[in-house]
């Protein structure tokens, strides 16, 4: 047994050995297996978890970096509200100083008195010239509106124009025909009636030259086919 | 060495290394020549410091350590606050079952100094059991130094089957209770 030292600096280590020398015995060994394989068990555990948590890792930085751009962005806007902020107050601050200036009734707050009131002049004839150009420019849309739709009525009438005259191209065209069939079908019934009598004439000067055409098979099919009425064809 | 941590070492064979951290040398002292009074069956190096981080120049030299025993006088404030600084150089792996804490000075409630109520705390925050005792009484020291013992034996995985973070939820289960 050693009794335990103190060292040098914040620690102090005392090593102590537990009696005797063990003996090297069965059981012991078997003891020493046993710690063995705990202690192998408990670091084994503990590397398995320190790598399990690397996916954490990633997730966590990515969470870092999502709120660092949220913080930037609040920061942003933190910002300029406080510019903002700063300008109304020197604004407010510029104006108390000059009203009180005013009040003080002097030569120089006389002089500043007719400045503003320059000031007020040119800013009621700005506005007053804009009212005009705003006037004027609405008159001027106005008209572009009307010259807009006097242009669309232009144009859908060119279009019924155009529709019309196609039609009765058409319609002359259409006529044309007509004409030309009617011809064709006077034609077409004179020739039919003029047939019909040829077969007539034909058919009687066979009948009266007393032939027996019955007799003769070409002579027996003209005469059968002089029986067909032309006009039914 | 800014963090101690309690598996960048291989262990030893058959050996186990305790470090007691407190502001009174004296009770480290008597409490460690206790321990070392047990009868047991293997090699314990005890390590006494009064705060951390340990040296970093003897740190080749120092044994994994398996057990720490922050050590708290009740009757002094100042070594509570030693003990709370002292909790930072510790790696978080350690407070799986591998801390303790160890409150002294029990016996004597009306030199109280600290508050009950923190100390309670300190161990519910850091996940680890707190240990009352008064280490000026004979028989309460050898108690205690034999509870550090078998605690000990279990970080130091000397005890098939049962490891240090199971000792640990088993010990705040019944705390709780």
């Amino acid at each position: 047994m050693e009794p335990p030292q103190r060292e040098p600096g914040a620690a102090a280590a005392g090593d102590a050995e537990a009696g005797p020398a063990a003996k090297l015995d069965v059981l012991t060994l078997l003891r020493l297996r046993e710690q063995m394989k705990q202690q192998l068990m408990e670091c084994s555990a503990t590397v398995h978890a320190s790598e399990e948590s690397y996916p954490d890792h990633i997730i966590e930085e990515k969470l870092i970096k999502t709120t660092t751009e949220d913080l930037e962005r609040e920061m942003e806007e933190v910002k300029v509200s406080f510019q903002n902020k700063t300008l109304v107050l020197q604004r407010i601050q510029l104006m108390d100083a000059l009203r009180n200036k005013v009040k003080q009734n002097d030569d120089d707050s006389r002089l500043i008195l007719e400045t503003m009131k320059h000031i007020i002049m040119l800013s009621t004839a700005i506005l007053e010239s804009q009212q005009q150009a705003r006037e004027m420019e609405e008159k001027l849309n106005d008209i572009k509106k009307k010259r807009l739709l006097l242009k669309q009525a232009g144009g859908n009438k060119l279009l019924q124009i155009h529709t019309t005259m196609k039609k009765q191209k058409k319609e002359l065209a259409s006529m044309e025909v007509g004409e030309m069939l009617e011809k064709i079908r006077n034609n077409l019934q004179k020739e039919k009636e003029m047939t019909t009598l040829i077969q007539n004439i034909f058919q009687n000067i066979i009948i009266g030259s007393r032939v027996n055409w019955a007799e003769d098979p070409s002579l027996k099919a003209i005469v059968l086919q002089l029986e067909k009425n032309v006009s039914f064809l | 060495m800014a963090v101690v941590r309690p598996f960048d070492k291989l262990p030893a064979l058959n050996s186990a290394a305790v470090l007691l951290v407190g502001s009174d040398e004296s009770l480290q002292q008597k409490l460690a020549e206790a321990i070392l009074k047990e009868k047991k069956n293997f090699k314990i190096s005890i390590h006494l410091a009064t705060s951390l981080p340990l040296p970093s120049e003897r740190d080749h030299l120092r044994p994994r350590i398996d057990l720490i025993a922050f050590m708290i006088d009740i009757k002094s404030k100042y070594s509570l606050k030693n003990v709370e600084a002292s909790l930072a150089h510790v790696d978080a792996s350690f407070f799986l079952g591998k801390v303790c804490f160890l409150v002294t000075g029990v016996g004597r409630v009306n030199y109280c100094s600290v508050e009950m109520n923190a100390i309670w705390k300190l161990g519910e925050v850091y996940c680890s059991p707190v240990l009352y005792c008064e280490l000026e009484l004979e028989g309460i020291r050898v108690a205690t130094a034999q509870r550090l013992l078998r605690m000990l034996q279990i970080c130091a995985g000397h005890i098939p089957g049962v490891s240090a973070l199971s000792f640990g939820l088993l010990m705040r289960n019944s705390a709780d209770e």
